[in-house]
C-alpha cells in the first residue's frame, strides 16, 4: 500500500521496471521503454498520480514553490481498478450460496489481510528488499509472473510472501491449479523447469507442495501405460517424461491417489513381483523426495533456473510472445498488483494497484531481451565473477543502442549513463563488449519501434509561440487544469530542450493525468537534462521505492546525496557498482547527524525505513521531519500511510486528518482515511470518506469500488444501487460527513 | 465486428445452438488460478461493426472453464466451475433466480461440460478429480459417474449420431471412449504421449474424433483403428488447448492454443492448415463455430477479448 502515499511524488516518475534491473540504470531505460509498448494497452482511468511531496519542495531551486502546486487532488491512494474485490462481495450477497458462504467464513477467520509484506528474494548482495502492497495485488502479481514465465522459458523466481492471508483452501488452489496448468503452458520444458518454476512459485506463498495435492500425472501409470502398449504391440513412444519428475511426483504422491487400488490393478496386469520391484523404487525416490523436501526451496530453485538459465534464455524469440504483456511481469516478479479478494474484503491503504494496472496494460517487448542482457539479480551470486564486466556492458548496451536511435530520448540517457552520474564503465570495457551485445541490438533495434518510451508531443498546440510557457504551465498546474498545463509545459520543453525544470513539471503534471508513459518520459527527460537536479533524483529514487525497486531507489537516492553541495563528502568520488540498504542508510543517518534540521534527509531516511519495512524507524523519522515542516501536508500523508503499514490504522486516522487539515481538497487524504476506518472494521465511518473523495474526484474508479466494499460490508445494500449509478447526490445525502 | 471486452481472463466460448446472434462466456480472474468467475451472454449486432452487447452476466466464487448451451431450452446454459460445483443458469430469468441450480459433486474443479445433442435432457461435466459425471437437467444429482482416468479429465464429448456414447480426453495421455449402457469405458485410446487435454467427434463421421494435446499436435483418429491416428496435424508452436470439427464441413476443424493462435485444418487435404488467425494477444483458449451460421467463428483468450467473425475476414477488423 502505503508506499504508494509515502512516495507520492514518486509516481510522477514511476518507471515500470524490473526488480532484476535495479541496481542498473538500464533497468529503468528498458522498462520505461517496455512500459509503452503494449500492444494491448487500455489505460485505466485509475493511474496513480504524482504528487509534490515535501522533499521535492525542498529541493525546488527556481523558487517556484512546489509545495503550492495542487499535487494531491488528482491523487488516488486505492487498490487495483478491477472490481475483484467488490465482485466477490456482490457475489456474496447476490447469491448466499454455500459455497460462497463458505467462501465468506475464510475471509472472516483468515489472517488480517495486512498490508504489508515482503516479497522478494533478496539477492545475495542484498538485505531482502520489501514489497509493500494488498496482498491480493502481491498474490496476483505473483500468480502472473509464474504464468507468464511460461513466455520464452523464464525462470521464475521464487519471492517472499508472508502474511498473505490465503486461507487453506486458496492455497490449495494455487497449488494445484498452478501445478496443473503449468505442465500445460510449460510444455516444451523439461519436467525439471516445469517443477522448479511451480515450486518457485509455491514457495513464495508458503504452500507446501507435498500436501493434497492433484500433482502432477503419477508416474506409476505412465508404466502402466508403457506396459499396456507394449501388450498392445505398439511402438513405446519417446518417453515424455524426465527425471527429475520422479521428484515432484513423490513429493506430491504422499497424500492423494489410491495406492492399493492402483496397486491392484498393477498386479492383476504384472503380478506382484513387478510391484514389489516397483515399490522398492518407490520407496528410494520416496526418500529421495524426503530429502528434497528438508532443502531449502526457494535455493533449489534457484539452482534449478540458474541451471536452466543459459538453456530457456536462448529460446523464444517470437516478437508475438515478447510483446505479452504477461512478459512484463517476468521483470517485475516482486510486485503483486493486481487484487484478488477471494480471502481479503478489507481495502488496504495503497494505490499501487492502478500504477500497476497501468503497467499490466503497458507491454513489454524488452523484457526478454533485457533479460538475455543482464539477468535477475537472483542470479547475482552466478554472475558475481562476471558481473562488473555484464554491468558495463550494459552501459555500453545503451550506448551502442542511443547511436541506433539518435532521436530517442534513450539517446541521451544511454549518454547520461556513459558520462553522468551513473557512468561506470571504460571505453575499453564497452569495446570489448560490443560485439557479444550486436546480436540484442538487432534484436532490440527491431522491437524497439514500438516500445520505447519517446516523449510523445501534443499536436496543434497553441501554447507554441506563448511568451513564458513554463509561467503558463505552472500557474495551470496550480488551478489543476492539467491538460492544458502539459500543452503549456510541452511549448516550454520544445522551446527549452535542456529545461530540466520544465520536464519535471511536464512529468509530474502526467503523472497526476494519469499518464505514467508520458510521466516517465518526461521525468527521464528532466534527469538527462540535469543529472545532478536533486529533485529529480529523490524523484526518481522515491518512484523506484514505490516500485519496489530497491537497488535503482538506492541508486538514486545516493546520486541525490552524492550530489547534494552540502553532503556530497559523505559520498565517495565514484557511485558504487552496487548499493547496500543499510550503507544507504548509514549515509543518511550521517546526513542526519551533520545537519539534524534538514527535514529532506529525514525524509529520505523515512522513505529509506519504509523500503526496509522497518517502519517504527520510519515513523520516527517522518515524525522528525514533521516537526521541522509541520505544514507539509503531503508528509503527514506519508506518515499516515506508514502507520497503516505498520498496523496503526487508528494513529494513521489522525496523521491523514492533519494532512487533510492543513489542504482540505486533498483527495488521496481523504480516500485513505476511508481506508483507515475500514481497514479496522469500521465501514460505516469509512463511507463519508469515499463519498467526500468521490464527490472531488468521481473519476476514481477504485474509490468507488471501496465504497461498494464499505456498504456491503456496513450492510447497506439500500445504497448500492446508488453507489453502481454513481449517484454522488444520494450518496452525499445519506452519508454526510 | 469489434471485439468484446471481459473483464477476466476467457476461457471458453459457445454459440447458442438456437440463437445465431447469441454467445456465452466462460470467463476466470488471475487465469483461473485463483479469483472469481463469471459467465457472460453476448449478443452479436445484426449489422456487422456494431458493438457486440452484453445480455446477461452471472458472477461466480470461483473461475468458470466452460459452459454450453441446452440443446432442449434455448435459454438454459450450464457452466463448470473451478470450485467443483456446476451452475444451471436461465437466461430468461432475472439475475436474483439464477443461478438456477448449483451441482456439487465434483470434488475437485469441473473443466468441462458437454450438452447431448441428440438427448437433449442430459450433460457430461469433466472434472480434475479424474471422473466425468452425467447429468440430466430434472435430477438434482447425476446419474452416474465414470471413473476411470488416472488423472485429471480435460474435456469430454458426446458423439453426435450415438446418444449414449462419448469420449473423454485425460491427463493420463489417453482418450477413452464410453457408452453410458455399459458398466466401463468401451474403448482407451493412448492418444498422445503428453496429456491430452480436448477430444471432439466428426459430425459427419460418428467414428471419427480429434485429439489436442500438449504435445503441439492435433491426431484424428478412427475408432474402429485406433493403433494409428488417422493423421496428425503439426502446426501449433505449443499446447492446444481445444479442437472442434465444424458443423457444416465434415472434415474442417478449428483449434485454439497457448501459442496464442486459433488455426483452421482441413484433415483430409495435404496442407491441412487452412487457415490461421493470430489476432489474440495472449493464450487462446477457447473458440467455437457456429451451428447456424457457417463459417462464423468465435474465440476468446486471456488477453480478456472475444472477437466474433466470419471465416476469411480480419478478426480484428472492425
Amino acid at each position: 500500500m502505503a508506499m504508494r502515499e509515502l512516495v507520492t511524488g514518486g509516481a510522477a516518475c514511476a518507471v515500470p521496471g524490473s526488480s532484476s534491473s535495479s541496481s542498473n540504470p538500464l533497468g529503468a531505460l528498458a522498462n520505461a521503454l517496455i512500459g509503452s509498448s503494449s500492444k494491448t494497452q487500455e489505460r485505466l482511468k485509475e493511474i496513480p498520480v504524482a504528487t509534490p511531496t515535501g522533499p521535492e519542495n525542498q529541493f525546488f531551486q527556481d523558487g517556484v514553490p512546489l509545495r503550492t502546486l495542487p499535487g494531491s487532488e488528482q491523487d488516488r491512494a486505492f487498490l487495483p481498478p478491477n472490481a475483484q474485490g467488490s465482485e466477490f462481495l456482490r457475489t456474496f450477497h447476490s447469491a448466499y450460496q454455500n459455497d460462497l458462504a463458505d467462501a465468506w467464513d475464510d475471509v472472516q477467520h483468515g489472517p488480517l489481510p495486512h498490508v504489508v509484506s515482503d516479497m522478494r528474494a533478496g539477492t545475495v548482495l542484498q538485505p531482502p528488499p520489501t514489497l509493500d502492497g494488498p496482498p491480493q495485488r502481491m498474490l496476483s502479481g505473483l500468480l502472473h509472473s509464474f504464468v507468464d514465465s511460461s513466455r520464452g522459458g523464464i525462470p521464475f523466481r521464487p519471492a517472499q510472501l508472508p502474511l498473505l492471508g490465503l486461507s487453506e483452501r486458496d492455497k490449495q488452489c494455487i497449488r494445484d491449479r498452478s501445478t496443473i496448468m503449468g505442465r500445460h503452458f510449460f510444455a516444451d520444458k523439461s519436467e525439471d523447469f516445469i517443477n522448479s518454476q511451480v515450486n518457485a512459485l509455491l514457495h513464495s506463498l508458503d504452500i507446501d507442495s507435498d500436501v493434497h495435492a492433484k500433482g502432477p500425472l503419477p508416474g506409476r501409470y505412465r508404466e502402466l501405460e508403457e506396459y499396456w502398449n507394449e501388450s498392445q504391440g505398439m511402438m513405446r513412444p519417446v518417453p515424455h517424461v524426465a527425471d527429475g519428475w520422479a521428484n515432484e511426483f513423490n513429493q506430491l504422491r504422499v497424500n492423494h491417489g489410491n495406492p492399493e487400488s492402483w496397486a491392484r490393478s498393477f498386479e492383476q496386469q504384472h503380478g506382484s513381483n513387478g510391484w514389489a520391484s516397483e515399490f522398492e523404487q518407490e520407496q528410494s525416490q520416496l526418500m529421495a523426495a524426503d530429502r528434497m523436501r528438508g532443502a531449502n526451496l526457494p535455493n533449489m530453485a534457484a539452482m534449478e533456473q540458474s541451471r536452466m538459465l543459459a538453456h530457456t534464455l536462448a529460446q523464444n524469440n517470437d516478437p508475438k510472445f515478447q510483446n505479452s504483456k504477461f512478459l512484463q511481469f517476468v521483470s517485475k516478479m516482486s510486485r503483486g498488483e493486481l487484487i484478488i479478494d477471494d480471502n481479503q474484503v478489507k481495502p488496504a491503504p495503497g494505490d499501487w494497484a492502478s500504477e500497476f494496472q497501468q503497467q499490466y496494460n503497458s507491454g513489454p517487448s524488452w523484457t526478454d531481451e533485457y533479460l538475455r542482457n543482464r539477468g535477475p539479480d537472483q542470479w547475482a551470486d552466478e554472475f558475481t565473477a562476471k558481473r562488473e564486466q555484464v554491468q558495463s556492458a550494459d552501459d555500453q548496451w545503451a550506448n551502442e543502442f542511443s547511436k541506433l536511435h539518435m532521436n530517442d530520448w534513450a539517446d541521451e540517457f544511454g549518454q547520461q549513463v556513459a558520462e553522468g552520474v551513473f557512468g561506470e564503465g571504460t571505453a575499453n570495457d564497452w569495446a570489448n563488449a560490443y560485439d557479444e551485445f550486436m546480436n540484442e541490438q538487432i534484436a532490440m533495434k527491431q522491437q524497439s519501434d514500438s516500445s520505447r518510451g519517446v516523449y510523445v508531443f501534443s499536436d496543434m498546440n497553441p501554447y507554441v509561440g506563448h511568451p513564458n510557457p513554463l509561467k503558463e504551465g505552472q500557474e495551470l498546474f496550480r488551478k489543476g487544469l492539467l491538460s492544458e498545463a502539459i500543452l503549456a509545459l510541452e511549448a516550454e520543453v520544445m522551446k527549452n530542450p535542456n529545461n530540466s525544470e520544465g520536464w519535471r513539471l511536464l512529468g509530474i503534471t502526467h503523472a497526476e493525468n494519469d499518464d505514467d508513459q508520458q510521466a516517465i518520459a518526461a521525468m527521464m527527460k528532466a534527469e538527462e537534462a540535469d543529472p545532478s537536479n536533486l529533485e529529480v533524483l529523490l524523484a526518481l529514487g522515491v518512484s523506484h521505492t514505490n516500485e519496489l525497486e530497491q537497488a535503482a531507489a538506492l541508486r538514486y537516492l545516493y546520486g541525490w546525496l552524492h550530489h547534494h553541495p552540502k553532503y556530497k563528502t559523505l559520498t565517495t568520488p565514484e557511485m558504487p557498482l552496487s548499493f547496500y540498504h543499510a550503507d544507504v542508510a548509514g549515509l543518511f543517518n550521517e546526513a542526519a547527524q551533520m545537519s539534524p534540521e534538514d527535514a529532506d534527509v529525514h525524509i529520505v531516511l523515512g522513505v529509506l525505513y519504509n523500503l526496509s519495512r522497518e517502519y517504527d524507524r520510519a515513523i520516527a523519522s517522518f515524525q522528525t521531519a514533521l516537526n521541522l515542516k509541520p505544514n507539509d501536508y503531503s508528509l503527514w500523508n506519508k506518515l499516515g500511510a506508514t502507520q497503516a503499514n505498520s498496523v496503526q490504522s487508528a494513529d494513521a486516522i489522525s496523521a491523514y486528518q492533519r494532512a487533510l487539515d492543513l489542504k482540505p481538497n486533498y483527495v488521496r487524504a481523504w480516500a485513505n482515511m476511508g481506508i483507515g476506518y475500514a481497514n479496522q472494521g469500521m465501514y460505516e465511518e469509512s463511507i463519508p470518506y469515499y463519498v467526500r473523495a468521490l464527490t472531488m474526484n468521481p473519476k476514481a474508479d477504485n474509490a468507488w469500488q471501496y465504497l461498494r466494499i464499505s456498504l456491503s460490508s456496513a450492510s447497506r445494500h439500500d445504497m448500492l444501487e446508488a453507489c453502481d449509478s454513481r449517484n454522488l447526490d444520494a450518496l452525499q445525502k445519506e452519508f454526510p460527513l | 465486428m469489434p471485439a468484446f471486452k471481459i473483464p477476466f481472463n476467457g476461457y471458453s466460448v459457445k454459440f447458442s445452438p438456437f440463437y445465431e446472434n447469441r454467445l456465452a462466456v466462460a470467463t476466470a480472474q488471475n487465469f483461473g488460478i485463483l479469483g472469481n468467475g463469471r459467465v457472460h451472454v453476448l449478443s452479436i449486432p445484426p449489422s456487422p461493426g456494431a458493438p457486440i452487447v452484453e445480455t446477461a452476466a452471472y458472477d461466480t466464487a470461483d473461475a468458470v472453464y466452460d459452459l454450453a448451451w441446452s440443446e432442449s431450452h434455448d435459454s438454459l446454459l450450464v457452466a463448470a466451475i473451478a470450485d467443483g460445483s456446476v451452475k444451471v443458469y436461465d437466461t430468461s430469468l432475472p439475475p436474483a433466480s439464477n443461478p438456477l441450480r448449483s451441482l456439487q459433486e465434483h470434488t475437485r474443479e469441473v473443466h468441462a461440460v458437454d450438452y447431448n445433442p441428440s438427448r437433449r435432457d442430459s450433460f457430461l461435466t469433466a472434472s480434475w478429480d479424474d471422473s466425468i459425471k452425467l447429468w440430466t437437467v430434472d435430477r438434482p444429482i447425476s446419474v452416474r459417474t465414470f471413473k476411470e482416468h488416472a488423472y485429471c479429465v480435460y474435456a469430454a464429448a458426446w458423439n453426435p449420431r450415438h446418444a449414449d456414447v462419448f469420449a473423454s480426453a485425460s491427463g493420463d495421455c489417453t482418450v477413452r471412449v464410453w457408452d453410458v449402457r455399459e458398466p466401463g469405458s468401451t474403448m482407451i485410446i493412448p492418444a498422445h504421449d503428453f496429456e491430452v487435454l480436448y477430444t471432439d467427434w466428426n459430425k459427419y463421421d460418428d467414428c471419427i474424433l480429434a485429439t489436442a494435446s500438449v504435445d503441439k499436435s492435433i491426431r484424428v483418429w478412427d475408432v474402429r483403428s485406433f493403433r494409428v491416428p488417422v493423421t496428425v496435424l503439426n502446426g501449433h508452436n505449443y499446447a492446444v488447448r481445444k479442437v472442434k470439427f465444424s458443423p457444416h464441413r465434415g472434415s474442417l476443424m478449428i483449434s485454439c492454443s497457448y501459442d496464442m493462435t486459433v488455426c483452421l485444418w482441413d484433415y483430409m487435404v495435404e496442407d491441412a492448415l487452412v487457415g490461421r488467425y493470430d489476432h489474440h494477444t495472449e493464450f487462446a483458449v477457447g473458440v467455437d463455430m457456429s451451428v447456424l451460421v457457417e463459417g462464423l467463428l468465435a474465440s476468446t483468450g486471456w488477453d480478456e477479448l472475444v472477437y466474433v467473425w466470419q471465416h476469411g475476414t480480419d478478426p480484428r477488423a472492425p
